[in-house]
């Protein structure tokens, strides 16, 4: 079986062969088995789903989180790897959206990538059961835990879906799970706990890092200076846009090499652009957001470094796990200054709901109108609030139709009102301890980072092949250029259109 | 250029525009009836003012501009007496500003340094209405395509994530007729179109473009290169492509390819692959009609109702025939035709017998030859 799906391999995506993990995950699906992996993103999660997706009969559905991922995923396949897939999410318009069901009851798609959320549509359902559902992917499969760093409502629901759509095999994949996370996802999924795949967590070729500075000026001119003179490329995080915007435009003022931010806030065809130039080598850092890197594929990453303590050491893995795939030396730095902690604090307070508006958001859904923009902004609530509100009112116990809660008893509602508080501070709590996590481990004296990150996930490798870590004691010169060339690009002086379009267009 | 010294100089073309933009308004207007403008507001009352003050080139100039930067804008403006605030006078008037003499001043030597009056021209009352967006998009995307195909290869990834403007691009290569028409004029056309233009405006066009040689710079990078404020850059931007839009309506003839880039096509309604009439038939069957019903609906004969049909199964692949012919049935047509060597319908009729119409026979055949053009 090996040989010939090593064949397949490379016919459908021109690999010669599989990366760790890999081939065992694809030999459960194909058996018809559902399966746990516990792959790195970028070491080749998705070709896990993608490779039986053409081998299966019938349609390979792929639920994704994450919209943007999803749209890239999509067009790199039909674009690289000719591979008929498509995506239904909430930026399609109805009228597309039904042209593509249409197109999947023809049998036009082998991989179709969903959001959670519309897949929970009896429509849609309806369509994929009628077409025959060969296997159903669960990308981030960790959202589906109450204990993940990174939970999400409309993943709870799944385990009910994939019932209706007649219990097809599921390939649960994510980078990063303790084990408590990886026992609740087999639960709630239905595999077996002896059907996990674990690709070896250990990066030996990456040294990590970790440094404390005073204040916020004293790290800026650290990190401005590392931007100058680590090898590249690089990409380097900071928690907020505001935080990338300041960083690009002080790296700008002095800096020698291109550098551009990335994150939520800019247009998709910016996004576009410079995540292009990234890949072509044309731009050699890319100051972002965490909204950058899922699904880049850039195997000569040679650094990252963390401008701000990351909310959750999952967080902080997967990021740094992006340096390095080609196996060549690579480094990750890390920056805290003690009250980086205040950051994440307040993103988590505007990310719950307080006692004021969860008392607003009942009355809302008393007058049982829908929930409009407008309406959620009146009381201050993003949509992603009122949607985890609404799902903890349903598991409480109120009703999801309007006429039904305007008949409940005020004091049966204020019961519930308690109830979901109660939901909302275990949630609240978790998230708590992951950065409580976070902060021992940038905290900790005298331990090494490695086997630390390591031990979180419950791996006791320790070895790597340069440096270890700052702990274990690092010589940062290694990862630096012998000389940094300036990058940053000047005007060519003579203008010549036609010349120019002949570039671009040539004859 | 320094860049600092680019902070204070971008601090002070906003300001002008700005206050350009402010002086119809003076004595009449809010001080924030010009940022609903340059923000591009819907509102009657924004759109009733554009047309009473002639600000055309001010809709929409900056919609991203934030609140928070306009009232920095304000109180700047303020802060250096080039504008006084007036207080709404009794009888319910609002308040309102006016502009000072230094204000006037400013406003005009900035502009003059800045050449605005070349730059803000071609705005008028028509290009109020111009697409600039799904221009760009397309011409971004078509660009990309036929660079791509150029140089042989298709591996890359669209620039523009848009489904619409992807699924029109595909229709524009999707004919091997049209397509080899784009690769052998796309560049003409567009060297024939910006010639014109400044030299810094057709470098600002080339360079935001992507294709197999070359990825493209946004706005902001390109400010950075040439040491130019963002917001000036974004002026000549918008020049650019209303004056490119506004060449491409008015010669026509010149831009037979390009001209495609300003034609607003709804899908429901017409298809330019497809002749009028027959674009309007398969706009029927794509709601569920079926050819006698349309021949009905439309007042023709279902003869040409059926010759719309072929029309449509020779140039558009996606149509799915299959209540008018089945895959089996097709398989047959094509391997009769194949075996006699002819794509006569008679011959071919004679030889299947009366179970497959001659309609049958003309559907099969335009869809080979259909999926046989390049
Ligand atoms: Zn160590």
């Amino acid at each position: 079986m090996k040989e010939g799906l090593e064949e397949q391999l490379h016919k459908h995506f021109g690999y010669p062969s599989f990366r760790p993990g890999q081939l065992e995950v694809i030999q459960y699906v194909m058996r018809g088995e559902s399966v746990l992996g516990m792959l790195a993103t970028g070491g080749g999660k998705s070709i896990t789903y993608q490779l039986p997706a053409m081998l299966l009969p019938g349609i390979t559905v792929v639920i994704s989180p994450l919209i943007s991922l999803m749209m890239d995923q999509v067009q790199q396949l039909r674009a690289i790897r000719r591979i008929p897939a498509t995506y239904l999410n909430s930026t399609l318009d109805q009228r597309d959206a039904r042209e593509i069901l249409r197109e999947i009851e023809r049998g036009t798609y082998k991989l179709l990538y969903i959001s959670p959320e519309k897949l929970q549509q009896p429509y849609i359902q309806t369509v994929l059961r009628r077409v025959g559902v060969a296997l159903i992917a669960v990308d981030e499969a960790h959202c589906i835990s109450q204990w993940g760093h990174d939970f999400r409502t409309d993943y709870l629901r799944l385990p009910e879906v994939i019932e209706k759509l007649g219990k097809p095999p599921v390939l649960a994949v994510t980078a990063t799970a303790t084990s408590a996370v990886q026992k609740e996802i087999c639960e709630l999924l239905g595999i077996k706990p002896e059907h996990i795949v674990q690709q070896p967590l250990n990066r030996d070729n990456i040294a990590i890092e970790r440094i404390a500075v005073p204040g916020e000026s004293e790290r800026r001119l650290q990190v401005l200076q590392l931007m100058d003179r680590l090898t590249g490329p690089g990409i380097v995080y900071c928690s907020t846009r505001q935080a990338v915007d300041v960083l690009v435009a002080s790296y700008q003022l002095e800096g020698k090499r291109s550098v551009h931010g990335y994150h939520g806030g800019m247009n998709s065809m910016e996004r576009m652009m410079i995540q292009a130039q990234f890949l072509a080598g044309e731009l050699e850092i890319i100051v972002a957001t965490n909204a950058f890197g899922m699904g880049i594929d850039k195997s000569d990453i040679r650094f990252v470094i963390h401008y701000q303590m990351p909310a959750s050491l999952e967080a902080y893995a997967q990021e740094i796990g992006r340096v390095g795939r080609d196996g060549k030396p690579g480094y990750a730095a890390l920056f805290y200054v003690w009250d980086d902690v205040q950051i994440h604090q307040h993103m988590m307070e505007r990310e719950y709901p307080n006692r004021q508006q969860l008392q607003q958001f009942t009355e809302l859904l008393l007058k049982g109108e829908p929930f409009t923009t407008e309406m959620l902004a009146s009381i201050d609530m993003t949509q992603d609030m009122a949607e985890l509100l609404l799902f903890y009112a349903e598991r409480v116990g109120i009703p999801s139709r309007s006429e039904a809660v305007a008949s409940m008893e005020p004091d049966a509602l204020r019961d519930c009102g308690d109830a979901i508080m109660r939901e909302l501070e275990v949630r609240k709590r978790l998230k708590q301890q992951k950065l409580a996590e976070m902060l021992d481990y940038v905290q900790e004296r005298e331990v090494c980072l490695r086997k630390r990150i390591n031990h979180y996930f419950g791996d006791s490798a320790a070895g790597f092949t340069l440096q270890c870590c700052s702990s274990c004691g690092l010589n940062r010169r290694v990862y630096e250029a012998e000389e940094v060339a300036w990058t940053k690009e000047s005007q060519e002086k003579n203008w010549d259109l036609l010349q120019a379009l002949s570039v671009l267009l040539p004859k | 250029m320094n860049s600092r010294n680019n902070g204070a100089q971008e601090q002070d073309f906003l300001l002008a525009v700005a206050l350009n933009a402010m002086i119809p308004l003076a004595n009449e207007r809010t001080l924030q009836a010009a940022y609903y403008i340059l923000r591009g507001r819907k509102a009657n009352q924004t759109l009733q003012d554009v047309h009473l003050y002639s600000l055309y080139p001010y809709y929409r100039l900056f919609p991203q501009l934030s609140k928070e930067n306009w009232d920095k804008i304000v109180s700047n403006l303020l802060q250096r007496k080039l504008i006084v605030e007036i207080e709404g006078a009794g009888g319910g008037r609002k308040p309102t500003f006016a502009v000072t003499a230094t204000g006037l001043h400013f406003a005009r030597e900035q502009f003059g340094m800045y050449q605005m009056h070349l730059w803000l021209a071609p705005f008028n009352q028509s290009s109020l209405t111009y697409n600039t967006e799904l221009f760009w998009q397309r011409l971004h995307l078509l660009v990309q395509t036929i660079s791509q195909m150029a140089a042989a290869s298709m591996n890359f990834i669209p620039v523009v994530s848009d489904r619409r403007i992807q699924q029109w691009v595909k229709m524009q290569v999707g004919d091997s007729r049209v397509r080899s028409g784009w690769k052998n004029h796309l560049a003409d056309e567009l060297y024939a179109l910006w010639a014109p233009f400044p030299a810094q405006v057709q470098r600002l066009m080339v360079a935001q473009l992507s294709g197999a040689a070359q990825t493209g710079k946004t706005l902001g990078q390109l400010a950075m290169q040439q040491g130019e404020s963002k917001f000036y850059l974004h002026v000549l931007f918008r020049f650019g492509l209303v004056s490119s839009i506004q060449r491409l309506h008015q010669e026509k003839e010149q831009f037979p390819y390009l001209h495609a880039l300003v034609q607003i096509h709804d899908p429901e309604n017409g298809d330019p692959r497809l002749s009028e009439s027959a674009s309007r038939t398969y706009a029927l069957i794509k709601r569920g009609y079926q050819k006698d019903k349309i021949a009905k609906l439309r007042g023709i004969k279902v003869s040409t109702v059926e010759d719309h049909l072929v029309e449509m199964a020779l140039r558009c692949r996606e149509w799915d025939c299959s209540d008018y012919l089945h895959a089996n049935q097709a398989a047959e047509i094509v391997s009769a035709s194949e075996k006699l060597g002819t794509s006569r319908l008679r011959m071919i009729k004679d030889h299947l017998g009366k179970d497959v119409s001659y309609l049958q026979i003309r559907l099969a055949l335009a869809q080979r030859q259909g999926e046989s053009a390049p």
